[in-house]
């Protein structure tokens, strides 16, 4: 792993001044910010809508409304950024020659894939504690206080699901020079993971399983394992990025 | 649940409002630039997607949109 360190401080520096940093950290924080405020003004905004056409009884939302709102919108808007930030990190790199650049000075290729991953696995986990936070807060002042342990505890885990998709899209723009053709394996393993989802057998141990335990961690309802799906998810991410630097090691830039 | 009044609700919604605007408005900014080139060619293009594609707009250019001059 020569010259990982100095690679990783290039790529954050990158991330910043590009400001996808800041802007994937704003976007975060407006998901965290807006979904507690639509779980608690969705029955209103219907009843407002349907008003005198036909009866609508929707039961009162809690802070669990709360944080299902959360949890689905970083689950879809956040896999979405996810795949957004690592769909070009190598192959644009490889098209536009900056890779081969780089790889002439003395540092490894696995390093600068690691770098590279760890570097978008920062911005993300920067992005998930602000919009954690904000979420927490607006569930808060709009209805009760969640466990503050049991919310870090989930937001890890839906840290490491967006980490998960992230890692899939970057091993396509390792094999690939195209970033269009990763964003495209990426949503597809979204797609097919989310139909997996649903099979109970092996659902559990998808990173889309990762849901179950982290929504049980922030509600503190106790009685869902939540070992065996994180252990899982943080296997295939170091198999997909192992399979990443198998592919890139040999690889004509 | 507690019972809110217009203007605490005023108050929760306004940093929403200030992002979203925001995002655009940097976005756009961005993309004025006499110096930004963007993917595909067309600014024109890119300003509609920022100005009507609700918050991944922006994103979407600032990750996939602009390229090194």
């Amino acid at each position: 792993m020569t010259g990982f360190g100095a690679l990783l401080r290039k790529e954050i520096l990158e991330q910043w001044r590009t400001a996808r940093l800041q802007l994937v950290a704003t976007v975060f924080l407006l998901v965290g910010l807006s979904s507690p405020l639509l779980a608690r003004f969705t029955p209103e905004i219907l009843k407002a809508v349907a008003s005198g056409q036909f009866q609508i009884t929707l039961p009162t939302p809690t802070a669990a409304d709360a944080y299902d709102q959360l949890a689905k919108n970083l689950g879809q808007f956040g896999a979405l950024i996810a795949v957004l930030l690592a769909m070009g990190s190598v192959a644009t790199e490889k098209e536009r020659g900056t890779a081969a650049l780089i790889l002439t000075k003395p540092a490894s290729r696995g390093a600068y894939l690691a770098a590279k991953l760890v570097a978008i696995a920062i911005t993300l986990g920067v992005a998930t504690a602000i919009a954690a936070a904000g979420a927490w807060f607006y569930t808060l002042v709009l209805f009760e206080p969640l466990d503050v342990a049991g919310f870090t505890a989930a937001a890890l885990l839906q840290w490491l699901a967006l980490v998960a998709f992230a890692t899939i899209t970057f091993l396509g723009s390792t094999l690939t020079r195209s970033a269009l053709a990763a964003a495209g394996l990426g949503i597809a393993a979204f797609i097919v993971l989310g139909i997996l989802s649903i099979v109970p057998a092996i659902g559990t141990y998808l990173p889309t399983g990762l849901g179950a335990p982290a929504r049980a961690l922030a509600l503190g309802r106790p009685g869902v394992e939540a070992l065996g799906p994180t252990v899982a998810s943080i296997v295939l991410v170091g198999a997909l990025a192992g399979v990443a630097w198998l592919a890139f090691r040999r690889q004509e830039l | 649940m507690a019972e809110l009044k217009t203007e605490q609700i005023i108050a929760l919604l306004a940093p929403i409002i200030v992002i979203q605007l925001g995002l655009m408005i940097a976005a756009l900014v961005d993309l004025e630039r006499d110096e930004r080139h963007v993917r595909g060619g067309s600014k024109l293009v890119w300003a509609l997607v920022i100005v009507f594609v609700n918050v991944i707009g922006p994103i979407v250019y600032f990750v996939a949109g602009r390229e090194e001059a």
